[in-house]
């Protein structure tokens, strides 16, 4: 009786082993799931957790596999935290194309950013003055 | 002895004879999941974080668009529901307006507790997940998993690295047998999802009585203008 069931909570505790380094996934998720869970653990630690999900996506694109849903945005909300709008952009566009159901979300998030910027770049671009200028 | 017991309980856990109605869930159809920050109902207050870290993956794998987890916990603070249970308080029909979802899977923590005994330790999760749907807030699927892991003294030979990892040094690990009940929580067949729209066998997986022919009240037939009194 007792070796099967040795054998039994083998092969059921090997079954324990963390996803994402099986071979029989759909995607290529490179440790996304390690690297939330390490940045909840140690959330100063930020810049590497910002690492690992372009790591992520890094590895996707070169091994040519689609790059998990979520990871584009997940990174792209990580630059967007950061004050640089215009990679957060780019990544949630990539997102949108790449999974439709995202689009709703993606949207508004770009145009968050959009309006983020306006304050910033409105002066600089347009000066009343300049455009007078132009006129003469 | 012990490892008799641990067996049984994770036999248990698996064996399930499932016979889940998933007629809501089949007619409902949802290709988006909103995942929301986790109600945590232990004392380990890091428990509800690590956990959320665990459910992308096997929910993207059966084949859903799931929003990014960490994300979604950002923008659900900036909405000023920085409380999971307040999160878990809110309509779902708002939850998934708000973020273009089909439909939202709330999961709670009822257990994420190690006991130390004399020779032993037990180090036990226990985990209510209820998705609900994004057009009329209806309960589509539910399911309740624990995981149970009892060490002999000094770890004893069961699954040597595995056993190791779990109790190690001061602090157990949680994340294998966390991992483990999302696992047979998502498993199909069994208690978890059918194939989602990304996977090759979406809609032929289906149960027999569950099959999608009727298209049931959740979608009202078309035209019609049903003057339908009350």
């Amino acid at each position: 009786m007792r070796p099967p069931n040795v054998l039994g909570a083998l092969a059921a505790l090997a079954g324990v082993a963390p996803f994402g380094c099986a071979q029989n996934t759909m995607y290529r998720w490179g440790g996304y799931d390690q690297a939330l869970y390490d940045h909840y653990k140690n959330p100063q630690r930020r810049d590497e957790f910002v690492a690992k999900l372009s790591g992520v996506i890094e590895e996707a694109e070169a091994k040519g596999g689609l790059v998990p849903p979520g990871c584009y945005a997940e990174y792209g909300w990580a630059r967007y935290e950061e004050g640089r709008g215009r990679e957060a952009v780019v990544s949630f566009e990539k997102e949108s194309k790449q999974w439709p159901e995202s689009r709703p979300l993606m949207d508004k998030l770009i145009r968050n950013v959009a309006r983020a910027k306006a304050p910033a770049t409105t002066p600089a671009a347009v000066p009343a003055s300049a455009v007078e200028k132009g006129k003469k | 002895m012990k490892r008799l017991l641990l067996v049984a309980a994770l036999a248990a856990a698996c064996a399930q004879p499932a016979k889940k109605d998933y007629s809501k869930l089949v007619s409902s159809n949802p290709r988006a999941l909103l995942v929301v920050p986790v109600v945590n109902k232990s004392v380990d207050v890091d428990a509800a974080d690590y956990f959320l870290s665990t459910l992308s993956v096997p929910l993207a794998e059966r084949g859903y668009y799931v929003f990014p987890v960490n994300l979604v916990k950002r923008m659900l603070e900036d909405y000023g529901l920085a409380d999971a249970s307040l999160v878990h308080g809110t309509d779902p029909v708002r939850l998934c307006a708000l973020f273009g979802a089909d439909a939202v899977l709330f999961v709670t923590i009822e257990q994420w507790t190690a006991k130390y005994l004399f020779l032993t330790t037990q180090v036990t999760v226990e985990f209510d997940y209820v998705l609900k749907d994004g057009r009329t807030g209806e309960e589509l699927w539910k399911d309740h998993e624990t995981g149970v892991y009892s060490s002999d003294s000094g770890g004893g030979g069961l699954a040597g690295a595995i056993a190791a990892a779990i109790v190690a040094k001061a602090a157990p690990n949680y994340m294998p047998l966390a991992r483990r009940a999302n696992a047979t929580a998502m498993a199909y067949p069994g208690p978890g999802f059918p194939a989602g729209p990304y996977r090759p066998e979406y809609r032929k997986d289906l149960p027999a009585a569950a099959a999608p022919e009727a298209p049931a009240a959740a979608k009202p037939a078309a035209p019609q203008a049903s003057p339908a009194p009350k």
